[in-house]
């Protein structure tokens, strides 16, 4: 095989290999948004957080949230310990923790064009991690919570009690 | 050599395809680790992210098949060339990144990209020397002209007529 025949196979498989991309990505449970541009986490909403330094994650007031959350328009994660979470949350809320992103997680909250993530004190810093990694897994729309949990329970926001389903599936509690 | 080549060949395609696989199920994410390299304007980091996919799973099946074997080696090269490439880069430039290898949550390393500089090597004993199926035989399984089928020489005419 000549150099130049080897360079039209490679430049040919190249195309081909483009082709076979697209097609796989359409079979994808999470495609990449071909339209979309796609920014590094660097330059996303919450990167490059200095202590002490007010936090680039868009807010969102409970005011504006608790709506979303009885229409079930929005979805909620709750970033707080698992007793806490288990003692109560806001309804329908995914209990996620800082830390890896489960892939499973990752399904359930893209198809809501809203994410608020909370967790129990505005000072902790844990729900701006848990937005900044849903962030850099490609989300959209992550918002935290103002006043974080204190505030949804003195507004009356929705609630309700009890472990995550999903969370305790992953364990392998029964 | 013969067996060096095979498991060379094996061990790349494998390789790849594990790669494709490893990030098939979340290709947005993907996207994500590509643009993290900096190095694409944002607009061209899903396709970039979607043509390597599509390339890892087409040369690892070519690899693996043992079709058009030295093309595939010589493009499984050229991304394992880009990846250490990008690497290097990212790390040069003191960004702190998943390396999207194989899948989320493989930090990129100096060791990472000693690791892709020991993946190079097989590819490119595949790429300077391997023989597949397509010497001689185009794609679709005809000869190529001017080739001759297996077997033994003609003799050439100088040889005829001394006879």
């Amino acid at each position: 095989m000549t150099a130049v025949r080897l360079l039209a196979h490679a430049a040919a498989l190249a195309a081909a290999g483009s082709l076979t991309g697209i097609a796989a990505n359409g079979l994808s449970p999470r495609p990449a948004r071909l339209a979309e541009p796609v920014r590094s986490a660097a330059e996303q909403a919450g990167a490059c957080k200095l202590p002490g330094a007010t936090s680039l994650v868009p807010r969102i007031s409970v005011a504006e949230a608790a709506p979303l959350c009885a229409a079930c328009a929005a979805a909620f994660v709750d970033a707080r310990g698992a007793g806490e979470f288990a003692a109560g949350h806001a309804s329908g809320a995914l209990h996620l923790p800082p830390g890896e992103v489960p892939l499973e997680t990752l399904f359930q909250l893209e198809r809501f064009r809203t994410v608020v993530v909370y967790d129990d004190d505005p000072a902790s810093g844990h729900a701006d991690e848990v937005a900044a990694a849903l962030a850099a897994r490609g989300l959209g729309g992550v918002r935290v919570l103002d006043g974080a949990w204190p505030a949804w329970i003195a507004a009356g926001g929705p609630g309700e009690s009890g472990a995550c389903a999903s969370c305790a599936a992953r364990q392998g509690v029964r | 050599m013969k067996t060096l080549r095979l498991l060379a060949r094996l061990f790349v395609g494998g390789l790849f395809l594990y790669a494709a696989a490893t990030k098939l199920p979340d290709m947005a994410g993907f996207a994500v680790d590509v643009a993290n390299y900096r190095l694409l304007p944002p607009a061209l980091v899903p396709f970039a992210a979607v043509a390597v996919v599509g390339l890892e799973l087409l040369v690892g099946a070519l690899l693996l098949l043992d079709v058009w074997v030295r093309p595939a080696a010589l493009l499984a090269t050229a991304l394992l060339g880009l990846f250490t490439g990008g690497l290097t880069q990212a790390l040069l430039r003191g960004i702190d990144l998943d390396c999207g290898c194989f899948g989320a949550g493989t930090r990129a390393t100096w060791w990472t990209v000693l690791r892709d500089v020991g993946f190079l090597a097989p590819a490119l004993v595949l790429a300077l020397g391997a023989r597949g199926r397509e010497v001689g035989i185009r794609p679709g399984g005809r000869r190529e002209p001017g080739r001759r089928p297996a077997g033994p020489a003609p003799r050439d005419r100088e040889s005829r007529s001394a006879v």
